[in-house]
C-alpha cells in the first residue's frame, strides 16, 4: 500500500478528513484536480480598489465567453478570478430548457475559499422531515448522533455567533458575535414583537472574533472587518482548508498532497469488496497514476464525487460504484433562491457604522416550526443585512457636478435585503448522469444534469416572497420589491444529496457512517451524502460529518476491519 | 457635427481655441490650456478629440471643489484604459455614441463645440443629457455615468479625500452617529 488512506478533493468536506486521519497516525494522500494554491501569497486581499484589476470588473468578452456561468455568483470580480473555473474549459449539460448553475473552483482548498462562510447546524427538524412527510427517505441519523461533532468542528474552525435557544437552529460552540447595525436591531424589534416566533439573530460565520490558542498556533488572526473575503484571507481569519485543516493535517507530518491529480476511476476488487486503486490522471500532462490505500474517502464535492463513482462501473456495478441502489446521481437538491425581498427606510439619517462586516442578520425557518402552513411542507430561512447606499447611487440618480459630489459625501437612505433559502425536496428525476456522447479534454464523459424546482419549492417561495415584504412594510421599508424570479437549481452552490445516506442499501448509496453500504473503505462525505437539505447552510454539517466519517474509519482500520 | 466626424481635422483645435476667448476670455483660455492633453496617451479607442471631450465632460460631472475633482483623480485615463483592458466592442460603441450626443446637443443648444463652451453652458448641457438619459434609462449613458462614478470615487483620491477608505478597519461599530464616521464609505 502506497498510504493508509486517500482523499479526493482538498475543499471543506477533503480537508476535515485529512485533518482527523492524518491526526490519528494515518498516512494520507489528497489528491486535488486543481493547482497548488499558497495560503496569503496568492490572494489579492491586500489590493486597494484602485488597485485591483479594472476596479474589480473582469473583463466583459472574457465573461461572457470563458465564465458566463460561473460570473453569476455575487462573489465573482476581477480581485477574485482564479477561484473559479472557465466555463468554456469545464463544459457540462443540461436541457436546453433545464439550467442548472455548476458554480466551482478546482485548486487546492476548493470551495472552502469563496464559500459563504454562514454555518449553521442542522436539526431535528431536518433530519426527522423525510420520515414525518414522506419525501424521500429517513435519515439514518438524528442531531444527538452529530451534535458532539458539530462541537468539535465549531471549536477548531472558529464560529462567531449568538446563542438563541432555538429548537430549530441548534445553538453552538460560539465566538463572540458580531453585532446588527442600527436598522437591524429596528428591524429585529418590530418583527419579534409582531411575531413572537420568529427570531431575527446575528449571522453565524466561521470567523475569527477572538481566535483561541489552538487558532494562533495554526498561524490564524482576528477578522479584520475588510469584507474581501472573498479573495482569501491573507489572515486566515475565516475557516478554509488553507487557514486551518491542511496546516493543522500538515503538522502531524501524516500529510502528503498532490495537485493538479484528476481521480478517472476507482478499481473495485469484487473479492474483497474493496477499492484497489485510484486512478488519476495529471491534469499538465495527461500522464497515468494510480495510488493505493486502505481506505478511499471521496470529497470531491457532490458533482464531482457522483461522477467519479458513475464513471467507476465495473461487472459488478455496471451503473457506478457503490449503485446497486440506483439513488447514485439521483435526489439532487440545492436551495431555492432568487426569493425575499428588499426596500428602503426613511428614517436613521443620522446614523452609520464603521468597518465592513462580512456577516449579516439570520432569520431562522419559521413556517413549519411555529407557524404550520398547510399549502407545503418544510420551509426557508431569511439571510439579509442592511446598509446605507454609498457613491454607487449616483449612476441612477439625476445629477452632476458641485451637486453631485455634496451629495454623494453623505451615505444614502438605509436598505434592507432579506434573501431567502428554501429547502428543496429530493426528487428522483433531479439527476446527475454521464453524457457519454461528449468528453471533455482528458477524455472523461461529461456531467449531465437534469433538475428543476418542484410545486413545493415553488409554494414555499411565494410564502417566503409575501413574508419578506410583509416584514419589512411591517417595520417602516418602503418601495418594497421582492427578489426574483428564482434562479436556476445549483446557483446557491448548495448542490447535494445524489449518493445518499440511508439506512436501507436498497435505497441509499451510504451508510449512518459516510460508509458505502457495499464497498466497506469506500467513504463520501461531501454534500452527496445528504439525505435531504434542511433550510440552514449546509458546509458545517459537510465538516461535522466528515470528522465523525474520518474517526470511524480510524477505528475500523484499527479493529482491522477495513 | 459629431466628435466622430471632426476627427483628422488639423484646425480643430485652433477654432476651438477661437471660440473659448469669444466665449470666456483669456481666463477660460488659461483653464482650457492647462487641462488639455495635447500629445497624451488617448489608448485604443479614444481619438485625440474624444479624449479632449472625455477630459472636460469629466471635469463638468466632477469638478474639483473644495476636493480633488475627476481629472485630479485621472478619470480620463481610467476610461480609457478600462475601454483597453475591459469594455467589450459594443460599449466602445456605446461611450463613444454618448460622447458623440453630448457634442451635438453643444451644437443645437449653444452654435459650438463643447469644448468651446463656458463653464455653467458646459454643466447646462450635461445636466440636460443626464435627465434625460436616466429617465429614458438609457443603457449607454447608465455605462458612461458609472464608468465616471467608479473611475472617481474607487481612485485613491476620490476613495480617500472625498470619501472615507481604510484598507483594514480593524474593527465593526455597528450603530454610530454619522457625525462620527464623516463621510460615506467609498466601498
Amino acid at each position: 500500500m502506497d498510504f493508509d488512506a486517500i482523499v479526493v478533493g482538498s475543499g471543506i468536506s477533503g480537508g476535515w478528513v485529512a485533518k482527523e486521519l492524518c491526526e490519528r497516525g494515518l498516512k494520507t494522500l489528497v489528491l486535488e484536480r486543481g493547482r497548488h494554491v499558497e495560503h496569503g501569497a496568492d490572494y489579492k486581499d491586500f489590493a486597494t480598489p484602485w488597485e485591483v484589476p479594472n476596479r474589480g470588473c473582469v473583463p466583459e468578452d472574457e465573461r461572457a465567453q470563458h465564465y458566463p456561468i460561473q460570473s453569476t455568483s455575487y462573489a465573482f470580480n476581477s480581485g477574485s478570478q482564479q477561484w473559479w473555473v472557465r466555463d468554456s474549459e469545464h463544459p457540462y449539460s443540461t436541457p436546453a430548457e433545464r439550467p442548472f448553475s455548476w458554480i466551482r473552483g478546482y485548486h487546492l482548498g476548493g470551495r472552502s475559499i469563496t464559500w459563504g462562510r454562514q454555518t449553521y447546524r442542522l436539526s431535528d427538524y431536518d433530519f426527522k422531515a423525510n420520515l414525518q412527510d414522506g419525501n424521500g427517505i429517513d435519515w439514518p441519523i438524528r442531531y444527538a448522533d452529530l451534535s458532539p461533532w458539530y462541537d468539535r468542528v465549531e471549536r477548531f474552525a472558529g464560529v462567531s455567533g449568538a446563542t438563541e435557544g432555538l429548537e430549530q437552529l441548534p445553538d453552538g460552540q460560539f465566538l463572540p458575535p458580531m453585532d446588527l447595525n442600527c436598522l437591524e436591531r429596528a428591524f429585529k424589534q418590530r418583527t419579534e414583537t409582531d411575531h413572537p416566533t420568529r427570531r431575527v439573530t446575528i449571522g453565524r460565520c466561521a470567523h475569527l472574533t477572538e481566535p483561541t490558542a489552538e487558532h494562533i498556533a495554526l498561524g490564524r488572526g482576528p477578522c479584520q472587518l475588510r469584507s474581501v473575503c472573498e479573495r482569501g484571507c491573507g489572515y486566515g481569519a475565516y475557516f478554509s482548508s488553507l487557514s486551518a485543516t491542511l496546516p493543522a493535517a500538515k503538522k502531524t507530518g501524516n500529510l502528503t498532497i498532490i495537485t493538479d491529480a484528476i481521480v478517472e476511476r476507482l478499481d473495485y476488487d469484487h473479492a474483497k469488496r474493496r477499492v484497489s486503486a485510484v486512478r488519476v490522471i495529471d491534469a499538465k500532462t495527461g500522464e497515468a497514476h494510480s495510488y493505493q490505500a486502505r481506505v478511499v474517502f471521496l470529497c470531491a464535492s457532490t458533482i464531482g464525487s457522483t461522477q467519479i463513482l458513475l464513471q467507476s462501473r465495473s461487472e459488478y456495478f455496471p451503473n457506478g460504484l457503490a449503485n446497486r441502489s440506483d439513488a447514485l446521481g439521483r435526489y439532487l437538491m440545492d436551495h431555492v433562491v432568487g426569493i425575499g425581498a428588499r426596500g428602503t427606510h426613511p428614517g436613521f439619517l443620522d446614523r452609520y457604522y464603521y468597518g465592513r462586516r462580512p456577516t449579516g442578520l439570520y432569520l431562522p425557518r419559521y413556517v413549519n416550526v411555529t407557524e404550520p402552513d398547510p399549502g407545503f411542507v418544510r420551509g426557508f430561512a431569511f439571510q439579509g443585512y442592511s446598509w446605507r447606499s454609498s457613491w454607487w447611487r449616483g449612476a441612477s440618480e439625476v445629477g452632476l457636478g458641485v451637486e453631485l459630489k455634496q451629495r454623494l459625501r453623505n451615505p444614502g437612505r438605509w436598505e434592507l435585503l432579506l434573501i431567502g433559502f428554501a429547502e428543496m425536496l429530493p426528487r428522483a428525476d433531479n439527476r446527475v448522469t454521464l453524457d457519454e456522447k461528449r468528453k471533455d479534454k482528458w477524455g472523461m464523459p461529461l456531467v449531465h444534469i437534469d433538475c428543476t424546482h418542484g410545486e413545493n419549492e415553488q409554494r414555499l417561495a411565494e410564502r417566503a416572497n409575501r413574508d419578506a415584504a410583509a416584514m419589512l412594510a411591517a417595520a417602516g421599508f418602503e418601495n418594497v420589491e421582492s427578489n426574483g424570479p428564482l434562479k436556476p437549481p445549483g446557483h446557491c452552490v448548495h448542490e447535494m444529496g445524489t449518493a445518499r445516506m440511508g439506512r436501507d442499501p436498497a435505497t441509499s448509496v451510504l451508510n449512518r457512517y459516510n460508509q458505502a453500504h457495499d464497498v466497506a473503505n469506500l467513504f463520501v462525505t461531501d454534500g452527496s451524502c445528504m439525505t435531504s437539505s434542511g433550510t440552514a447552510n449546509p458546509s458545517l454539517t459537510y465538516m461535522a460529518l466528515s470528522a465523525r466519517a474520518a474517526n470511524h474509519a480510524a477505528d475500523l482500520l484499527e479493529s482491522g476491519e477495513i | 457635427m459629431s466628435v466622430s466626424e471632426n476627427q483628422g481635422k488639423l484646425n480643430r483645435r485652433e477654432l476651438l481655441l477661437g471660440a473659448v476667448f469669444l466665449a470666456g476670455g483669456a481666463a477660460a483660455l488659461t483653464r482650457f490650456v492647462r487641462q488639455s492633453t495635447a500629445g497624451a496617451d488617448v489608448g485604443p479607442v479614444f481619438s485625440p478629440d474624444q479624449f479632449a471631450l472625455l477630459e472636460q465632460v469629466a471635469d463638468t460631472m466632477i469638478p474639483a471643489t473644495d476636493t480633488p475633482g475627476a481629472l485630479d483623480a485621472g478619470v480620463p485615463a481610467f476610461l480609457r484604459d478600462m475601454l483597453a483592458n475591459w469594455g467589450s466592442p459594443q460599449s466602445h460603441a456605446q461611450i463613444l455614441a454618448v460622447l458623440d450626443s453630448i457634442e451635438k446637443q453643444a451644437w443645437s443648444r449653444f452654435g459650438a463645440a463643447f469644448l468651446a463652451l463656458p463653464g455653467e453652458r458646459k454643466l447646462e448641457v450635461m445636466r440636460n443629457i443626464d435627465a434625460d438619459a436616466l429617465a429614458r434609462q438609457d443603457p449607454a449613458y447608465g455605462k458612461f455615468k458609472w464608468l465616471v462614478l467608479v473611475g472617481y470615487y474607487q481612485s485613491e483620491i476620490g476613495a480617500t479625500q472625498e470619501l472615507r477608505y481604510e484598507l483594514v478597519p480593524g474593527a465593526w461599530r455597528a450603530c454610530l452617529p454619522l457625525a462620527e464616521v464623516g463621510r460615506a464609505s467609498a466601498v
